[in-house]
């Protein structure tokens, strides 16, 4: 497949000699290289379809008729949007790509501590898929991708039980990753590797797994529920039936919102690599982001009522969550300052990874805060259930979430492949997407705070304008996801061979070959350093010696 | 427990103790459903039927979590998560129950008999 030979023995070479053989050794695998490019391809495949859905949405979206699509059918677009964007794409997204990838090479392990776990979640997660596709085909859901009660469990004459059997296998998925997460990095870190010297990535995607095993269960039960009160009419969630519906909006947030920090913690660890190795700098305040994540883990536990301001609860009870939730930000407060200390005096190259995690640290920040804007029940009771909502989480899902996963998939794409991509095309598909985003989201935050509801097809003539601002952004945004993938599949055969390190990035993923060999390690290596252990004047040096041109 | 010097590498519960945590099961079945024919035929308060209800409940779990699930014989940190996974189950009733009992409920619907 490669022009040039690629180094020695690796993951990607095989020796399978028939075509039966070839589909054994990858879809039989239990390499967690491997598992991770399975992952890779699929989750790709739900991000374009997720995306189909998008389009569909945003071209309804240009006119104020409901002209292309029936509200039902609109209703069916966006659940079906929300529902792979979530459960398919984000959730899994960086944890079973980059973290099945990574985690092992970066402790110093041959593979996880349950390889056929590993390989056994991947195929939850395609039957899972499998599920919410089939209902998709067969006429979709109707009902958001909250499945709010008693409309979920009574009402809706659509396919709700396949999707939620979907989400419920797909939960499972999520869980055999979690926990293989947390055995690898108890109990496989090499000789020296202590706490203290993991990388940051490790560090949050210990913490993201605590959440998925804590919280994963509780959706499980509730979709459950909401199964068993529309098939045999027992009353749960029904209020005819003599069930409370907000007692579903409780335990389906309980998971949600720390689910919202599954997606995004994995992002944060994520950047803070990216931060270390273009700024040539060890993380500032490496403990304060270490732990920042366990706070998250930790409060993300007690403020899922901000979901629920207007919907009833008590009042006590609101302004209870509304004080928590101030609490929650200060961890992602900690991170930002802390990156931005990070690149203070560092010797900072706008590679293209660099330009994905800028563009992080800055969307985040308007996610974040928007979020605090949402998390005070004065304001909340004015936007909630607007446009305002839907732009705070694209910032902070898209802007955040996904610049993360590119940034990283950009990152460690010469360690997984062996080659180099365009960096010209990296750099302009990476300004688009930050161009293209902006003019989608920026929008509806207007428009959303003027009073344009979520989950509408029609709209007031007025607010023609910013819809149409924010589809023609989709376009672009469009583009520049669709220019990665181009030129990442011609990497494979004309990429430039990478070598061990092309970061000049310290970690142990790096001191292997690019692709690395089979097991790993040849010999489990010995840690003695602390991580990003840069020299301390390497910024400095870098600064010193740098000329137009020089590649770092 | 025979091998107590290995305890730590292949700590293991003996099929002597599985058949008689399964009949305290059982036994704690029974209860479960003598709890709810009692309260069919005496009248007693609603919250306290609740209450003994959750107990036998509960009791059945912990058996379970501990032999069943062998926390009882695994290590600190596996331990240390089933007590987090109480923890979080803690947070989920405690702060729901918190909304209900404060919620503005009409008097003749209160949240409590
Ligand atoms: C900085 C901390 C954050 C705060 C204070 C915050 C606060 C809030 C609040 C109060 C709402 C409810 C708004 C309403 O429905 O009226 C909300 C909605 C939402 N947030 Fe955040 N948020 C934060 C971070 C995040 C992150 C990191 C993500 C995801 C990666 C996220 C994803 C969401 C989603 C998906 C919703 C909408 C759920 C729905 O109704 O469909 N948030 N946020
Ligand atoms: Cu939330």
């Amino acid at each position: 497949m490669a022009t040039t030979a690629l180094p020695g023995h690796n993951y990607l070479q095989d020796d399978a000699s028939t075509v039966g053989a070839w589909f054994k050794s990858w879809f039989l695998t239990v390499d967690h290289k491997r598992i991770a490019l399975l992952y890779l391809l699929s989750i790709n495949v739900f991000f374009l379809l997720g995306g189909l859905a998008a389009t569909v949405i945003r071209v309804e979206l240009i006119t104020p008729q409901g002209d292309l699509l029936s509200a039902d059918l609109y209703n069916r677009a966006f659940t079906l949007h929300g529902i792979i964007m979530v459960f398919f794409f984000l959730i899994p997204g960086t944890p079973a790509v980059l973290g099945n990838f990574l985690v092992p090479l970066m402790i110093g392990a041959r593979d996880m501590a349950f390889p056929r776990l590993n390989l056994f979640s991947w195929y939850l997660y395609m039957a899972g898929g499998l599920f919410a596709l089939t209902a998709a085909i067969f006429g979709g859901v109707d009902t958001g991708w909250t499945f709010y009660t008693p409309f979920s469990s009574t009402y809706a004459n659509s396919n709700v039980i396949l999707t939620i059997a979907g989400a419920f296998i797909m939960g499972f998925s999520s869980i055999a990753t979690g926990v293989n997460f947390i055995v690898t990095i108890h109990t496989m870190r090499a000789p020296g590797m202590t706490w203290f010297r993991l990388p940051l990535f490790i560090w949050s995607s210990y913490a993201t797994s605590l959440i998925i095993v804590l919280a994963t269960p509780v959706v499980g039960i509730t979709l459950l529920l909401v199964a068993i009160e529309r098939i045999w009419g027992v009353g749960i969630f029904d209020p005819a039936l003599g069930g409370d519906p907000l007692l579903f909006q409780h335990l389906f947030w309980f998971y949600s919102h720390p689910a919202v920090y599954i997606m995004i913690l994995p992002g944060f660890g994520v950047i803070s690599e990216l931060i270390a190795a273009f700024s040539r700098k060890r993380v500032f305040g490496y403990e304060f982001i270490a732990f920042s994540s366990m706070a998250i883990a930790l409060l993300g536990f007690l403020v899922w009522g901000h979901h629920m301001f207007v919907s009833g609860q008590s009042v006590y009870a609101g302004l209870v969550f509304s004080f928590l939730t101030m609490l929650v930000a200060i961890p992602s407060a900690i991170k930002i300052f802390n990156w931005t200390a990070t690149l203070y005096k560092g010797s900072i190259s706008y590679r293209t990874p660099m330009l994905y995690a800028l563009g992080f640290m800055g969307l985040f920040v308007i996610g974040g805060l928007t979020g605090i804007f949402l998390g005070i029940v004065a304001i909340d009771i004015h936007v909630t259930d607007t446009y305002f909502v839907v732009a705070h989480f694209h910032y902070v899902m898209v802007g955040g979430a996904i610049m993360a996963y590119l940034g990283g998939i950009h990152y460690w794409w010469p360690k997984m492949t062996g080659r180099m991509y365009s960096e010209v095309w990296g750099g302009i598909s990476a300004l688009i997407i930050f161009v293209g985003f902006n003019m989608t989201f920026f929008p509806q935050f207007v428009v959303g705070y003027l009073g344009m509801p979520r989950r509408y097809h029609v709209y007031p003539e007025e607010f023609q304008v910013l819809h149409v601002l924010s589809s023609a952004g989709a376009t672009i945004l469009a583009i520049g996801f669709i220019i990665p993938i181009i030129y990442l599949t011609l990497s494979l055969w004309t990429g430039k061979e990478a070598g061990n390190n092309p970061w000049d990035a310290t970690g142990l993923e790096w001191q292997v070959s690019s692709p690395p060999p089979t097991h790993n390690f040849l010999e489990i290596p010995v840690v003695t350093t602390e991580a990003y252990a840069y020299a301390p004047d390497a910024a400095e040096q870098d600064a010193a010696n740098w000329r137009p041109g020089s590649p770092l | 427990m025979t091998h107590k010097e290995h305890e730590h590498a292949h700590a293991h519960i003996g099929p002597a103790t599985y058949y008689k945590i399964f009949a305290a099961l059982m036994v704690l079945m029974f209860l479960t459903v003598g709890a709810w024919w009692v309260e069919t035929v005496v009248e007693i308060p609603r919250a306290l039927g609740v209450f003994i209800a959750l107990v036998i409940a509960s009791t059945k779990t912990v058996l379970i979590v501990l032999f069943f699930m062998h926390i009882k014989v695994s290590s600190r940190v596996v331990q240390l998560y089933a007590i987090a996974a109480l923890f979080g189950l803690l947070f989920l009733f405690v702060i729901t129950m918190g909304d209900y009992i404060a919620r503005g409920w009409p008097p003749q619907l209160g949240p409590l008999p």
